[in-house]
């Protein structure tokens, strides 16, 4: 005897609006880490991803959420509700003051180190280098990076979370890989700088 | 192909991944896939072969994208505390139990503040509460009494506890002070405490020193028959402002209608 299929977002959404609770709490269970992670990311505060977690779905909960299925995912639909608080909590200035406190403070949970002799990178301090890098992103190239790089969305649906083509997400993708790597190589080597790694001139 | 066709080129492709040759995930299906060929980790294009810059950037390009994994698996277990969860579940419950007719006819709108505001909220009911007691001493020195056997301590506590004015996040003020009329009625059938709380049917009581938190949701008037208002037909399908009372555990105990 075969498990069933684990229900798809749409069909537990029909479920959660017809009073289901557990159907909600299935949705919740599945989605709320990457949203939670997103908001982090996004603005640096343990405190104002939890507000914005706690929201979205809450959004969710509203009879006239405005989720509509053909303009995309619901997992699309609930990261750009994430988004657009993240960014009215920056307007507000929270996240500012939130990030020097959360992180210098070492608010974040300690991150495991991942073993993996042939990843340049995953050595703890690279990797809280990377992360540091990514929060000192512009934030039009951090939301692509985490919504892409961290999060795995599509470039589709992140072009719908960003209101934009999806060609400009993959462009804003390049040019935020550019601009980490000239921030590690600043911080790795800072006389060489920016343009240590750019090519040369090449007309083969 | 020069170096700006070369990465032009890149940047409308899916990047490289960080394992040999591997399909990209599917998460980015349907894009244009870069598969790695050789031990470095690049993928294979003729211009590669003739331009060590891009090589070598297209190597920390790889190297990023590893690096940037790394961050993800090791922030893949970070997820929202348990205690959303848990006022989620509340805010459902309250908004799918007090509609009468159901979640899908009520058209139900639940607000929460913010995690970060109930420190203020506490901070202003604390202070208020303080402020009450010392103003019922200097008044006589009365004791404050229960307004009736069937209202709790902690009921009590949360009225006198709520400032005259909270914010919430919306900009909205939530009026804490108790209603002038006093006592307890039964009319309808609900009882009402002097704050204008009624208890909801089936809660438990609030204990004698339990904290209480308030949140103020926005239900359809016809939440209202059910705990024994007279609401017009033609006002039914309209909307109220309500306090919920929540206990200690969150679940919520007593429910007051603004209007």
């Amino acid at each position: 005897m075969t498990p069933s299929p684990p229900e798809t977002d749409d069909e537990l959404l029909i479920r959660l609006r017809s009073g289901d609770e557990e159907a909600f709490v299935i949705l919740y269970r599945k989605r709320q880490a990457a949203i939670y992670r997103f908001a982090l990311h996004m603005s640096g505060s343990l405190t104002v991803a939890e507000d914005v977690t706690q929201e979205v779905f809450l959004a969710l909960l509203r009879q006239e959420c405005g989720f509509d299925p053909e303009r995309g995912t619901l997992s699309g639909y609930l990261f750009g509700i994430a988004r657009k608080l993240v960014l009215r909590n920056v307007e507000r200035g929270r996240s500012a003051v939130a990030l020097e406190n959360d992180l210098d403070d070492g608010t974040l949970p300690e991150l495991a180190v991942n073993d993996d002799p042939l990843v340049e990178l995953t050595h703890r301090e690279d990797i809280a280098a990377l992360r540091r890098a990514v929060q000192a992103l512009p934030r039009r190239y951090r939301e692509v990076v985490v919504l892409c790089d961290l999060e795995e969305v599509d470039y589709a649906d992140a072009a719908v979370v960003l209101g934009c083509p999806i060609g400009t997400v993959r462009s804003r993708l390049h040019r935020a890989r550019g601009l980490l790597l000239d921030k590690l190589n600043q911080e790795r080597n800072p006389r060489q700088a920016v343009g240590g790694l750019k090519p040369a001139r090449c007309l083969s | 192909m020069n170096c700006q066709e070369f990465w032009n080129a890149m940047s409308q492709t899916a990047p490289p991944q960080m394992g040999s040759g591997e399909e990209m995930g599917s998460g980015n299906a349907g894009m244009t896939t870069v598969r790695l060929a050789d031990s470095a980790g690049l993928p294979n294009h003729e211009h590669l072969a003739h331009c060590p810059g891009c090589a070598a950037r297209l190597r920390s390009y790889v190297a990023l994208q590893k690096g940037l994994r790394a961050v993800a698996s090791q922030m893949g277990s970070m997820a929202a505390p348990p205690r959303v969860e848990a006022r989620l579940r509340e805010a459902f419950r309250t908004q799918a139990g007090m509609g009468a007719g159901g979640w899908q006819s009520t058209g139900a709108r639940a607000r929460w503040m913010p995690v970060s505001k109930w420190t203020a909220v506490f901070s202003w009911a604390t202070a208020a509460a303080a402020l009450f007691a010392v103003a019922a001493f200097l008044s006589g020195g009365r004791q404050p009494e229960l307004a009736s056997p069937a209202v709790s301590a902690g009921v009590e506590m949360a009225v006198a506890g709520m400032p005259a004015e909270i914010e919430t996040d919306d900009g909205n003020p939530i009026d804490g002070r108790a209603p002038t009329d006093g006592g307890t009625s039964t009319d309808g059938g609900a009882p009402v405490v002097e704050s204008g709380f009624i208890p909801l049917p089936n809660a438990a009581q609030i204990g004698p020193n339990e904290e209480v938190n308030l949140v103020r949701v926005e239900v359809p008037r016809s939440a209202m028959i059910a705990l024994g208002y007279d609401v017009k037909p033609e006002e039914a399908s309209g909307s109220v402002q309500a306090d919920v009372m929540l206990g200690n555990d969150g679940l919520a105990r007593a429910v007051r209608f603004l209007d």
